[in-house]
């Protein structure tokens, strides 16, 4: 009995510090992340959404209450911000192209997102979803990071949101190539830009393994497409509410 | 890469900045990126350091938002009773926001070709 004793005080000091959680983290990922390199990049296995899973288990598994989580998980979250400056660089690096496309490239973000999120919206509140859920539906083309600051700042779950953009990223990257096809679209840049407005980060990885000219058009209309979302979408969200 | 992750750093704690006390509708990191694009335009070049960053933060981009995702532990039982709107919802709207984009471009470029 003696023996058991010990295994037991680290457990209980290990789940107290936020370590567990930021273990739980990583590891996951990097489990998820393994998998997706040894699938070749199949959108179907997803680093995220196996992480997800797997971390969302465990903590039910062991009734670790989800605030307890994300005190340790936090230091994760954190780096959004951060990763979103970063976007910069991509934005940056199409710019040249983007010169002599400037009008195309604008109507085709201001379209794809209106649809986007008239779609959601419309469909989800049709077939009766709760408020919380439709709520959540407005930002779900943006890249996630980006995503749960307007999240907040329209006073939805961010939390939702951003599962609901990983779902979309997901969905968005399997099933581009096939719509590509049937509706004859050619030209690397189209196919970039439509999936980096329709399926943000994981579009993005998704072009970038395929093509790099599509990658860099998709990357690019990700950044764009997420900054032109947190100016619009906060207004217009105010309009319709009122 | 230190210095990269350290003007990453700065530039959105300015844009925090400027959310905070100028123009609260928009989010800082948002502005911070605006910041930043303007300064790499304005200096037409990516220091090797900050595209070293910038790469992996886009590889692993999803990483990131795993803490906020396993927070849907929370919205399970809502989520079970909508199940069927939530997925007729995201399919089809992604499926029509990639056509509608796509569609769009290629419109334009027929007629760039045209004239």
């Amino acid at each position: 009995m003696n023996e058991r004793l010990p295994i037991a005080e680290v457990w209980v000091y290990l789940s107290g510090s936020p370590l567990f959680a930021l273990i739980l983290t990583l590891a996951t990922y990097q489990l998820g992340y393994t998998l997706y390199v040894r699938a070749n990049r199949n959108p179907v296995v997803n680093p995220v959404a196996i992480s997800v899973l797997l971390a969302t288990f465990c903590i039910y598994a062991i009734d670790m209450p989800y605030d307890k989580y994300f005190e340790g998980a936090q230091f994760v979250h954190f780096l959004l911000g951060t990763a979103t400056v970063a976007l910069a660089v991509p934005i940056y690096r199409g710019c040249r192209s983007l010169r002599t496309k400037l009008v195309p490239m604008t109507f085709a973000l201001l379209i794809g997102s209106a649809v986007s999120i008239g779609s959601a919206v419309g469909i989800a509140s049709m077939l009766g979803a709760g408020e919380n859920i439709v709520g959540s539906m407005y930002a779900k083309s943006v890249t996630a990071p980006i995503a749960m600051g307007i999240a907040e700042r329209i006073q939805v779950s961010p939390t939702l949101t951003a599962v609901f953009t990983v779902i979309t990223g997901m969905l968005g990257a399997i099933l581009a190539p096939f719509i590509m096809n049937f509706l004859r679209i050619g030209p690397w840049w189209i196919r970039g830009t439509a999936i980096g407005v329709g399926a943000h980060g994981l579009g993005t990885t998704r072009a970038f393994s395929v093509n790099e000219e599509a990658g860099t058009y998709a990357s690019m209309a990700m950044g764009l497409n997420g900054v032109m979302s947190a100016v619009l979408l906060p207004m217009v969200v105010n309009y319709l509410r009122t | 890469m230190i210095d990269g992750l350290v003007q990453l750093f700065i530039w959105q704690g300015l844009g925090e900045l400027v959310s905070k006390f100028l123009l609260p509708n928009i989010p800082g990191p948002v502005l911070g990126l605006l910041f930043l694009l303007a300064y790499l335009i304005i200096k037409d070049e990516v220091s090797p350091s900050l595209g070293l960053v910038a790469d992996s933060f886009r590889q692993h981009l999803g990483l990131l938002f795993v803490p906020a995702s396993v927070g849907v532990i929370l919205f399970l039982p809502d989520l079970k009773t909508h199940a069927l709107a939530v997925t007729v919802a995201l399919v089809s709207s992604v499926v029509l926001t990639i056509a509608a984009t796509a569609l769009v471009l290629k419109l334009f470029a027929k007629e760039a070709r045209d004239e």
